[in-house]
């Protein structure tokens, strides 16, 4: 298993080579830059911005940028400076990070606590309508756009005052108590996960559905309704454990698009995540804050993918690593 | 019923487990019905996408009437209607009796870029305008505008599993069979290209674009692009596959025979993963359409005065539209909503019709 | 619909999940003032006395980019930081005039050319320090620093050379000019004074660019100004509170500001502010779009909550064609032929075909559908909202599309072969494109209207909207467009002499010829002759006339084509005294350190 670790975390090093590669071209084939937003300004003359163009070090040819990005990242852990926020990109982005990953946690335990309970329903009621009704609302929910559900949510906070609108944290939130900081995230963290979360909601709650039907035609389920075991004790005791399994595979697979799923909803509810940062900094031509998120994105992929892959061997002895 | 299965063809099979599951049925339905609009869409239109009524700027939806203001049955009409306050846009009807006319003359389009013509549906006598589904702030006509949208919005999402497949299926399809170096070059790329982040990439692309070529055609360039990208969590399922099916025995005995490592791809390994890619095609379109509706909310789509789903959408953000003029939002939310459960609705039946495990499961 | 209520159901789970209330409003208790007043104090006049204590918070859509008040070059930042930094005078939005600040007073010389400056004695920092003439005399050091180059350079300059700045004593400052300047003390106040006991040793070391950055922990912002950092999460929130030394005070000797906290709620757009506004989370926003008017002015009464006319946006509307010249040689083209090809550069550079351009667009229109009937037609900058030099009663082409096709016919460009669209005296159909920043639904609205009144007038136009970023490249750099539809953001005070590089053929935003080393038309050396004399003299006898016949020449030529500008609302509540928003920017903030929480209406 640790070889199998290393020659997995080895083979990622290329990877985000040519992913780095990719983005800075794709970045310098943009026209534009971000002194341009500033040109704005009837204040400001064509010596300011070419003495900026120049502090900024923007003026050498794209190969040599990429060069000395390569060495301040390899050599020195430095992935630069955000040119719009004047902080290391790495601050920048750790912030961030974690905060796009509390999101996708909150979406997955949204996820997750409705498929589980609702498959295990369908499953139980087979054909009935039940069955049927948890069905059609999982369409709808699948089919509804984030966009489209994300701004109904929005207005509907906004009617109500139940929920804030947008944002992390409540004005307050320094002053409160640790227990209230926390309700003041979660909170927060409501309407997006719950946008976040629905998404994948039908599909997972189909596969619970599928693999507890699978394991209730088992023999054993038989024999245990055989014995006169109400339904309830032998799905509940007996038959979902077995049927969960399948479903923690599938939840590792998961693990990797946990950072590219809540992108809509991070723009539509002001959510301060990866995303959000990534869209501004795209908008500004923040060169080294784009290149450090897509990169960072790329490292909570591969580690997910990993994690994935262990999870799957650890769950499933029948596959051999090393 | 098992047994009757056991004994059937695959396609009748897969005929009986589509026609038994109405939802599946109906979702083709509609799919067929909203390309044929998309395709008639300047006929059916009863106006230009971008033709504007400086007189009736955020006009409401037309009610239909069979009875005039003295309660006669008159032929199919709308009533007149004038500007009551112009500083909210309340419009009033007035007992003006305006009749929907079929066949009318109208704008001058050509059908399919062939046929010139200048016939619409219906509409009714200028200067009276009919707006049955209401008109955006510039005054243009939502319905004609969900159509002409439609043409991109429905077609973005073909166009790019067409070239996603393509590539995922034939490279896919080479690597699971070739093997060795041909296989590891493949699969490395495949892994950098689903390591790289799509929207903020399209993000990235869409300022790369000459700004002089019509957005739509922008747009489908981008959907190309991001097609490209697309193609590799496919090929990696399809190799999969391909290293299954490689060791049955007809493909074995076709290279026994001296069949070309091409020609064995695309006639026998590759049409047995026919059932997975439809499916897989299916349920993929709607992630295209959504992309579009999602670039256009950021403003990075396509681009007015061409109409698509997702900037008619866009148009309805503001608080004043959603109050005073809800159908800025529903009109164009519903059809994205309805085009996206078709396509997820048949995906679902085909995938029950197709997957000889999930018909017995169903049987069960 | 059953989507709505499938979530809603959900919602109610989620909502028992985690059921809290809101949070306890700040400043509960008491502010007491530790510190005596100065001698010199500030005493601004304020139309109600209020009392100390609680929170403004404004919505803005983009946060500060550095809290470095002379790098700061966009007006989110320059919203925060103005009130972090004071400068010797500023400006008064309401009045439209200076007033003397960190300076006591100041006097002129006869001929103009020597200022001096009385600096107001016990003025501290806000670390305590006092602030004198040695940190007046270090912030001229860095304003004409050749590799710092802050924007604010250009505008500290007179007859083309920096100001000769001494310090006879710690309290007083004088400045000599080699020339006459029109704006001297706007000019000079504009340069906020931030501290050199910590940033000189910075400069020193090659940092200042990047000092003061939206990193700098709160504690160690030391600041000139009424407020002071406390909080800064970047994407969230920037809070201020108040400067316990500033010398500000009330009639009543009270000392400002009243408020404890001044906040900037970072949103993403218009759209989340206006419905942030409308649940109560703001107090304030920067901007209303014109097609949301109507729902403020109707939650007015629930939302507790005032819809403030401010008149006429100083933020100038106009399209213009490109009229610029290559400055480069090319293989097989000498440097100075026009960008556009040469059958589009005979068709822009005729002034007729331009004033046909103006003359078929339906300005009512413009103002009735894009701006929802709250407009008013502009034909300069700075617009009409501007009180000194926005009423001088100049009008350009306006709507007339039997004059917009007369001209086109005496021009002899008619429409030849029957498809709607004119061919010039050549057979060439006029077919160009108008490019705008996709990000503003205004512009599209109002380029969708254009392109239909140009269609009624034979001319056939594209409305091309692209990125923000791109369009600035376009009109600046690369210069690759025909027409753009964009506008030009005011700056403070809203004098002709801010706006140098619009006017004069050698400036950057010169747009349809940028950066002229010549006059290319004889009006555009008129352009020039005539704002020397706007910016070269503060007699104002000689500025009126004089820019009046610069905005006669612009509106006659069609060099840029007006387009209406928009009527500014801004939404305060209103349980805050002392809200006097203006057009002028920082709308509401500009006396942000008089404004207060009326007592009776406080949140417990």
């Amino acid at each position: 298993m640790a070889t199998y670790l290393a020659r997995r975390l080895l083979q990622t090093l290329p990877l985000l080579l040519g992913v780095s590669a990719v983005t800075f071209l794709l970045l310098h084939l943009a026209p534009g830059d971000f002194l341009a937003t500033m040109a704005e300004n009837p204040q400001i003359s064509q010596g300011t911005l070419d003495a900026m163009r120049h502090r900024f070090g923007l003026d050498q040819p794209w190969w040599v940028q990429y060069g000395l990005y390569l060495r301040n990242v390899f050599l020195r852990f430095d992935f630069g400076e955000s040119f719009s926020r004047h902080q290391p990109v790495f601050v920048v982005l750790r912030e961030g990070v974690l905060n796009t990953l509390l999101l996708a946690a909150a979406a997955a335990v949204v996820t997750w606590g409705l498929a589980i309970p609702l498959g295990v329903l369908a499953a139980a009621r087979q054909h009935r309508w039940t069955d049927r009704v948890l069905s059609v609302v999982g369409f709808v929910g699948l089919s509804v756009p984030e966009v489209l559900s994300g701004l109904l949510l929005l207005l509907l906070a906004a009617r109500t005052g139940w929920f804030p609108i947008g944002g992390m944290h409540g004005l307050d939130y320094e002053q409160l108590p640790p227990w209230g900081r926390v309700a003041d995230v979660l909170r927060h963290l409501a309407l997006p996960a719950l946008v976040v979360g629905t998404v994948p909601l039908a599909a997972r709650m189909r596969q619970m559905r599928a693999s507890l039907l699978d394991v209730l035609r088992l023999d054993y389920v038989t024999t245990a309704r055989a014995k006169g075991l109400d339904e309830r004790q032998v799905v509940i005791g007996h038959a979902l454990r077995n049927a969960l399994n399948p479903l923690i595979t599938l939840f590792g697979f998961t693990l990797g698009s946990l950072l590219s799923g809540s992108l809509v909803a991070e723009v539509i509810f002001s959510w301060p995540g990866l995303g959000r940062i990534t869209m501004d900094a795209i908008r500004s031509q923040d060169l080294y804050l784009v290149m450090g998120s897509v990169l960072m994105a790329s490292v909570v992929l591969v580690i997910g993918n990993l994690v994935a892959d262990v999870l799957l061997a650890v769950a499933d002895p029948r596959i051999r690593h090393d | 019923m098992t047994e009757r299965a056991a004994f059937e063809s695959p396609g009748r099979r897969f005929r009986r487990q589509l026609g038994s599951n109405p939802p599946a049925v109906l979702g083709g339905v509609m799919l067929a019905l909203f390309y044929l609009a998309a395709l008639l869409a300047p006929f059916l239109a009863p106006y230009a996408q971008d033709d504007i009524d400086r007189q009736r700027f955020y006009h409401p939806p037309h009610p239909l009437h069979l009875f005039d203001a003295a309660g006669r049955f008159r032929a199919l009409h709308v009533h007149g209607t004038r500007l009551a306050d112009p500083s909210t846009f309340d419009y009033v009807e007035d007992a003006r009796v305006v009749p929907v006319r079929w066949f009318v003359h109208g704008a001058r389009y050509r059908w399919l870029g062939l046929v010139p013509s200048d016939r619409h549906l219906y509409g009714v006598d200028a200067p009276d305008r009919i707006y049955l589904a209401g008109a955006d702030p510039s005054g243009r006509d939502m319905v004609s505008r969900l159509l002409f949208g439609s043409q991109v919005s429905l077609t973005v999402g073909v166009v790019g599993i067409a070239i996603s497949f393509t590539l995922g299926l034939l490279l896919g399809g080479l690597s699971g069979y070739a093997g060795g170096w041909v296989d590891a070059v493949i699969m490395r790329l495949t892994e950098l290209l689903l390591t790289i982040p799509g929207l903020y990439l399209i993000i990235a692309l869409r300022s790369v674009f000459p700004a002089e070529l019509p957005s739509a055609q922008v747009y489908l360039a981008i959907v190309a692009i991001l097609a490209l990208i697309g193609w590799a969590g496919l090929a990696r399922v399809i190799r999969g596959m391909v290293l299954a099916i490689r060791r049955s025995d007809y493909v074995i005995a076709a290279e026994a025979l001296g069949m070309g490592r091409w020609r064995v791809i695309v006639r026998h390994i590759l049409p047995n993963t026919l059932s997975f890619v439809i499916v897989a095609a299916t349920l993929a379109v709607p992630g295209y359409i959504l992309g579009e509706v999602f670039l256009s909310f950021l403003g990075v789509g396509v681009q007015e005065p061409s109409a698509s789903w997702g900037n008619m959408l866009n148009q309805a953000r503001s608080l004043g539209a959603l109050r005073s003029c809800p159908w800025l939002l529903f009109v164009p939310g519903t059809a994205i909503f309805l085009t996206v459960m078709a396509f997820n609705l048949l995906g679902d039946g085909l995938r029950d019709a197709l997957d000889p495990r999930s018909a017995q499961g169903g049987g069960a | 619909m059953r989507t709505l209520t499938g979530t809603m159901a959900v919602l109610g789970l989620t909502l028992a999940l985690c059921g809290c209330g809101r949070g306890p409003a700040a400043g509960t208790a008491a502010w007491h003032d530790d510190h005596a007043l100065p001698a010199d104090t500030l005493t601004l006049p304020t139309a109600e006395f209020g009392t100390h204590g609680g929170r403004f918070v404004f919505g803005t859509t983009a946060g500060p980019r550095t809290f470095n008040v002379l790098m700061a070059s966009e007006q989110s930042s320059s919203d925060i930081d103005q009130r972090l930094f004071a400068g010797l005078a500023d400006f008064d939005n309401e009045t439209q005039q200076n007033y003397p600040v960190l300076a006591k007073s100041w006097e002129t010389s006869p001929d103009g050319l020597t200022w001096t400056w009385h600096l107001r004695r016990g003025a501290r920092f806000s670390d305590g320090h006092p602030i004198t003439s040695a940190d007046v005399l270090f912030m001229f050091q860095l304003v004409y620093d050749g590799m710092l180059h802050p924007s604010l350079q250009d505008l500290l300059m007179a007859g083309g050379k920096p100001f000769e700045v001494s310090a006879p004593d710690s309290y007083t400052v004088v400045t000599k000019l080699a020339a006459p300047h029109a704006v001297v003390v706007a000019a000079i106040g504009a340069l906020r004074i931030m501290p050199k006991h910590i940033l000189e040793p910075i400069y020193r070391r090659g940092g200042f660019a990047a000092a003061y950055g939206v990193g700098t922990a709160p504690e160690s912002l030391v600041t000139s100004g009424p407020f002071v950092l406390k909080q800064y999460v970047p994407g969230e929130k920037v809070v201020l509170g108040r400067n316990p030394w500033w010398i500000g005070v009330d009639a009543r000797g009270q000392r400002l500001p009243y408020l404890d906290e001044l906040v900037y709620t970072i949103v993403p757009d218009q759209n989340t502010a206006a419905i942030k506004f409308q649940a109560g989370e703001l107090d304030a926003i920067d901007n209303v779009k014109p097609e949301d008017y109507h729902t403020y002015v109707e939650g007015a009464g629930r939302g507790g909550y005032t819809l403030h006319d401010l008149g006429p946006s100083l933020t100038a509307s106009f399209m213009w064609f490109n009229l610029n010249r290559t400055k480069d040689a090319k293989p097989g083209h000498p440097a100075g032929e026009p960008v556009v090809g040469p059958v589009e550069y005979r068709w822009f550079s005729n002034r007729a075909f331009r004033r046909a351009v103006s003359k078929a667009i339906d300005r009512d229109a413009l103002i009735r559908g894009p701006f929802y009937g709250q407009g008013f037609k502009n034909w300069s900058a700075p617009t009409l909202g501007s009180r000194q030099w926005g009423a001088l009663g100049v009008t350009g082409y306006d709507y007339d599309p039997a004059g917009a096709k007369a001209l086109l016919d005496s021009l002899g460009w008619k429409d030849t072969n029957g498809d709607g669209i004119r061919e010039d005296d050549r057979g060439q159909s006029l077919r160009f494109t108008i490019k705008t920043n996709a990000d503003n639904a205004t512009r599209i609205q109002m380029l969708a209207l254009i392109k239909d009144d140009l269609a009624r007038a034979g001319i056939a136009c594209t409305p091309v909207p692209v990125d923000f970023n791109t369009l600035t490249t376009n009109m600046r750099q690369d210069l690759q467009y025909d027409a753009i539809l964009a506008g030009l953001g005011s700056a403070v005070p809203p004098d002709p002499a801010m706006y140098a590089n619009f006017v004069t053929s050698h400036g950057g935003t010169h747009y349809w010829n940028v950066k002229q080393d010549h006059p290319a038309t004889p009006a555009e050396a008129e352009l020039d002759r005539l704002y020397r004399e706007v910016a070269g003299t503060s007699d104002m006898t000689r500025r009126l006339p004089a820019w009046k016949r610069i905005v006669e020449l612009i509106n006659d030529e069609c060099f840029v084509i007006w387009l209406p500008t928009q009527k500014i609302m801004l939404p305060v509540r209103n349980r805050f005294g002392n809200v006097h928003p203006t057009a002028v920017p920082h709308r509401v903030l500009w006396n942000i350190d008089r404004v207060f929480v009326k007592p009776s209406t406080a949140r417990s």
